[in-house]
């Protein structure tokens, strides 16, 4: 190793050189392989591309797709921001409490918390039973096997990405501000809408465009609370590759993919950075 | 005013409010699966009708949920193992190395944290088939180390920042060799950090379902995979049973994480 021979720390490359062949053996490498199979098989071409961005099934998908993260993420900003607002401010003792129940559902396995839902959302499930009994319903109501149960069981799961990043954007801002506001005779509502929420919409803005980005390529939650009708683009990849083996399509799917998440952490990264310069 | 409590009036109200309701909304799946998993009701009928624990039972005479439950942690602790060593060696190349190019190598680390894991999982898959590592002990492996690394590096770098190199240095001064200095000098100095990683490369290798749907054989499953193949069946409570141990496995090693976190700060 580098370091070792020159006594103190040398230019230390060799450290990493384990985790960077593991890399480009098992990520690199596989990754480009699958996305080379999109233009050569069966033939090459682009026509893999010109069937998924041109067949009105895979607009569906791709409709499906952008439509559940968009709404996953404007509900899950719109509950993140005043949690996140109440447990910057709250005394220490409750926002301890609130908070573990965060982590503790964030680090719950994925699959029983996805099992949860589909037993609450099913026909005769609590969650059905309950608006029934408050007479709200006479029909149970269909809440899973589609885009409901799927974007109900998305916002549980993302909620937590969207309020921890949140909570410290809201913790860095100085209450001296928001007295000054209230000093110079602005209301609560306008202290809220000029100075609070501008001030918290870098983190609001980068912490929802985290969660559409996650949202855009999820596999287990619209997999099991969806059903095959009403697919999303992670559920279209896999079935190409392990029900069709058709890698052609399966890998020009995974590059719009690879594509659109990279572009908008891309646009994410340059946010981020103007929010920091400012 | 805003930002101040006790100031807020009726808003204070409000906040709160919405604050209890979403706890409520987050804990509630939990606690109703620990509920469901010791109801007597087979069709999940909720409040259950009677006690029992023949939901365990069924779960513990099944050799296929203990075998499935015994990969997971084999295939965890040697991910553990691994990720740590390699998070170590990558996170003192990140920190303390002076060649060029070191925030690259670090964007380069976290990618597969970025990417959608399903196509980490199809490429793998791919790569796999041609190497016969599908269905295998190393070919588990080696797909949650891709993703639970990204996880080590950034803890293990963490707390490689806070540790003054200094003290190596001065170790060194003192008569230690640049090995002895970092084996007994700098690795305790960080342990907190290592044990943090270690929790989190385990967790996330015992928790992971994308990939290991993709690189189970019928003879060889995790416990996710176990899981999801009986979802797909039906919705028995045996799943209860199954998810409530998951859970006090993940409350235990919460508050092991938070007992280190507490001994860092004392």
């Amino acid at each position: 190793m580098l370091s070792a021979t020159s006594g103190g720390r040398g230019s230390g490359l060799g450290f990493a050189m384990p985790a960077i062949l593991l890399l480009l053996a098992f990520f690199v490498i596989p990754v480009a392989f699958l996305l080379m199979r999109s233009v050569t098989e069966p033939a090459p071409g682009l026509q893999n591309y010109a069937t998924l961005l041109g067949s009105t099934t895979y607009a569906k998908i791709f409709f499906n797709t952008f439509f559940v993260a968009g709404v996953v993420t404007a509900i899950t900003v719109l509950i993140a921001f005043p949690v996140a607002w109440a447990l910057a401010i709250m005394p220490a003792r409750w926002s301890a409490v609130i908070f573990a129940v965060i982590l503790l559902s964030m680090w719950t396995n994925l699959l029983a918390r996805t099992y949860a839902w589909m037993v609450l959302l099913q026909q005769t499930g609590l969650i059905n039973r309950m608006l029934k009994a408050i007479g709200l319903i006479d029909q149970p109501l269909q809440l899973t096997n589609n885009l409901i149960g799927v974007t109900i069981g998305m916002v549980y799961i993302m909620l937590p990405f969207m309020i921890l990043p949140l909570l410290g954007v809201i913790r860095k801002i100085d209450p001296a501000i928001l007295q000054a506001a209230a000093l110079c005779g602005a209301t609560r509502a306008q202290a809220l809408r000029r100075v609070l929420l501008p001030l918290a919409g870098p983190g609001l803005a980068s912490g929802g465009l985290m969660v559409f980005v996650m949202s855009l390529g999820y596999f287990v939650t619209p997999s099991l609370l969806g059903g095959t009708a009403n697919m999303m683009l992670a559920e279209l990849i896999a079935q190409q590759v392990q029900s069709l083996v058709n890698w052609g399509m399966g890998g020009a799917a995974a590059f719009v993919l690879l594509v659109v998440t990279l572009g908008l952490y891309a646009v994410q990264l340059r946010f981020f950075d103007q929010a920091e310069a400012r | 005013m805003l930002l101040d409590f006790d100031k807020l009036g009726a808003w204070k109200w409000a906040l709160s409010a919405i604050c209890a309701v979403m706890a409520l909304f987050l804990l509630l799946p939990i606690l109703f699966i620990v509920a469901l998993s010791f109801g007597s009701s087979r069709w999940l009928i909720f409040p259950p009708p009677g006690w029992t624990l023949k939901w365990y039972e069924e779960l513990f005479a099944d050799p296929r949920w203990i075998g499935a439950a015994l990969t997971s942690a084999k295939i965890g602790v040697i991910v553990m193992v691994l990720s740590v060593v390699l998070g170590l060696l990558a996170s003192m190349a990140l920190v303390r190395g002076t060649f060029r190019g070191r925030a690259v190598l670090r964007a380069f680390f976290l990618t597969p944290m970025v990417l959608p894991v399903v196509i980490v999982a199809v490429a793998l898959y791919a790569a796999f088939l041609r190497l016969g590592l599908n269905g295998t002990l190393p070919g588990f492996v080696i797909a949650h180390l891709i993703v639970a690394l990204p996880f080590a590096i950034i803890t293990i770098s963490g707390a490689l920042e806070t540790f003054d190199p200094s003290i190596e240095d001065a170790a060194i001064l003192c008569g230690a060799s640049p090995w002895e200095a970092r084996l007994r000098v700098t690795l305790p100095g960080i342990r907190h950090g290592l044990f943090s990683a270690a929790i989190f490369s385990f967790l996330i290798s015992w928790d992971e379902v994308v990939l290991a749907i993709f690189m189970a054989s019928p003879a060889l499953q995790t416990l996710p995979v176990k899981v999801w193949t009986t979802l797909r069946q039906d919705l028995t409570p045996v799943i209860a049973a199954a998810s409530t141990l998951l859970v006090a496995l993940t409350v235990i090693l919460m508050i092991v994480a938070a007992l280190i976190r507490k001994g860092k700060s004392e």
